[in-house]
């Protein structure tokens, strides 16, 4: 089963931490990555730009009308994603909980849709 | 060699036996492995161009062992550099015997079914590993059958052998106290890679219902390693009265067709005799198991012409057997199916409000499928509709998601 594991964050959460509370940060999301790559659970982890480059693309009679910002008209944005491919929900949640964000707010956790699974 | 598929089928027999040829000389179950897979390509590459040698599997152990060898002579020379330690003693790095792929090639294959699925394994890495050393496959065919990169799939291979090494796995039968476990762990590996290519067989994902024959060819090889084992032997048969349905289980478009609405003219005939004739040998002459029990009521489904001819009395005690033997909410959410039908939708209902209680089941599509499937059988339209759409909302599954959708949609 996949499961996305998906971060979010907002500026003010992001401008409190220190520069070096931001490097550990990352170097601990690297270890995970590093991690769980390894073991053929992790199938890509990415971050994501500020949110000022975000932009949404809508078609209308045919034309595309592109608008700054991102979609969810919410203080809280989209940060980062994982793409893990695991046995288990029990085991994306145990994965979700090993991010280091988890520690720091929260992991959100979505089984991804797929072709195979149990008969009907 | 006159064609591709011939060479391939060759090839993907010849691998776990020269494997275990291999493995037995030299033990390194991970070096052997990665040897024979080169040999493999080797193969696939030279043979159609410069013709197939005379003893296939030999030309395959002497290239493979020469891979081997080069690896352990480098390593060697490294070890040398680094440390001083004394080369690989020459004897080591002399080919098997020519006919030595002959001898225990059968049991070889054996072993390593049971290695494959060692259980300090994750059930991922187990069916990555058992697809490549006894299967045969490329660990890019495996990467596209799981829909996953071609990366991961080689870190699994890899961590796979990694752990087998390092929890001391061996190229030996387990002892007979353990033979039991193993060889469930076996069958459900197996089961798996039938289940992931037999569900995803609807859409135009060909390479993922080749692993549905992948797993038959793999269960028919056990069943002939192990003929009197009643299980192997059920799961085989479940397989393919299973697979006899494949031609009549989804429309062109991939969209699902249950079972009661399936165009039976299309089942595999061939198949189902098989399977029935696999299963009743096994239910007379062998203990009973679950996959024997699963079988016995695929083949009471397939052998009715008619949907209206399912024998459901016999179909609810062969589930009620199944739940006494190897009980589970599962198996409990299908004998409602089949109370249901010998009983009526009432009873049915009264046994799923008990399994609502069960965490695990209560945020399950099925239950709710099968639901409001009883819903509709007692004449609650809205309830139906309800039900099916709580059941959508739960499937992870792309055809069965659609198909219950539309079930609530025509509802309306």
């Amino acid at each position: 089963m996949k499961y996305m594991l998906i971060i979010y964050g907002n500026r003010e959460l992001w401008e409190s931490f220190s520069p070096e509370v931001t490097r550990e940060a990352i170097a601990a999301q690297d270890a995970f990555n590093k991690e769980y790559m390894a073991t053929g659970e992790l199938l890509g982890a990415y971050g994501l730009a500020d949110v000022v480059q975000a932009k949404t693309v809508a078609v209308r009679d045919g034309l595309p009308a592109v608008t700054d910002g991102p979609y969810l008209e919410t203080k809280e944005f989209l940060s980062s994603f994982c793409l893990v491919d695991v046995d288990s929900e029990q085991r994306a949640l145990e994965l979700a909980a090993k991010m280091p964000f988890a520690s720091v707010r929260c992991v959100e956790v979505w089984p991804v849709l797929h072709e195979a699974g149990a008969e009907m | 060699v006159t064609d591709d598929a011939s060479l391939e089928d060759l090839l993907r027999t010849l691998a776990p036996q020269v494997l275990g040829a291999l493995v037995r000389r030299w033990g390194q179950f991970g070096a052997c492995e990665d040897a024979v897979q080169e040999a493999l390509l080797a193969a696939a590459m030279q043979w159609p161009k410069e013709g197939q040698p005379d003893s296939p599997a030999r030309w395959l152990i002497a290239v493979a062992t020469r891979r081997l060898t080069d690896q352990m002579r480098s390593e060697a020379a490294r070890r040398r550099r680094e440390d001083m330690f004394a080369a690989t003693p020459d004897a080591n790095l002399v080919a098997p015997a020519a006919d030595e792929a002959r001898a225990g090639a059968h049991d070889d294959t054996l072993t390593l079914l049971f290695l494959c699925c060692h259980p300090a394994l994750s059930a991922p890495s187990q069916i990555a590993l058992t697809l490549r050393a006894v299967g045969g496959l490329t660990t890019a065919e495996i990467a596209h059958a799981f829909m996953v990169p071609e990366a991961t799939m080689a870190k699994r291979v890899s961590r796979a052998k990694q752990l087998i090494r390092d929890s001391g796995g061996q190229f030996t039968m387990p002892p007979p106290a353990e033979r039991d476990e193993r060889l469930r762990a076996v069958l459900q590996v197996l089961y798996l890679i039938f289940n992931e290519g037999y569900t995803a067989a609807a859409g135009a994902e060909l390479a993922r219902s080749d692993l549905s024959s992948e797993a038959i060819r793999l269960t028919r090889l056990l069943h002939r390693l192990l003929p009197g084992d009643g299980e192997v032997t059920g799961l085989l048969a479940l397989m393919l009265l299973t697979e006899a349905r494949l031609a009549a289980r989804a429309r062109p478009d991939g969209s699902l067709i249950p079972l009661a609405d399936q165009d039976r003219s299309l089942w595999n005939r061939e198949l189902i005799e098989e399977g029935v004739g696999l299963v009743t040998g096994a239910l007379a002459s062998t203990r009973l198991g679950p996959y024997q029990i699963q079988a016995a009521i695929a083949a009471v489904h397939d052998e009715a012409e008619r949907v209206e001819d399912t024998d459901w009395p016999q179909i609810l005690a062969l589930f009620q057997l199944l739940e006494t033997i190897s009980p589970s909410p599962m198996v409990t959410l299908s004998r409602a199916v089949a109370v249901a039908m010998v009983h009526g939708p009432a009873a049915g209902l009264d046994l799923i409000g008990q399994l609502e209680a069960d965490e695990r089941l209560a945020r399950h599509h099925r239950l709710h499928a099968v639901r409001a499937h009883f819903l509709e059988l007692a004449g609650d339209r809205d309830g139906a509709k309800v039900a099916y759409r709580t059941a959508a909302s739960y499937a992870t599954n792309i055809p069965e998601r659609r198909y219950l959708e539309a079930r609530a949609a025509e509802r309306g």
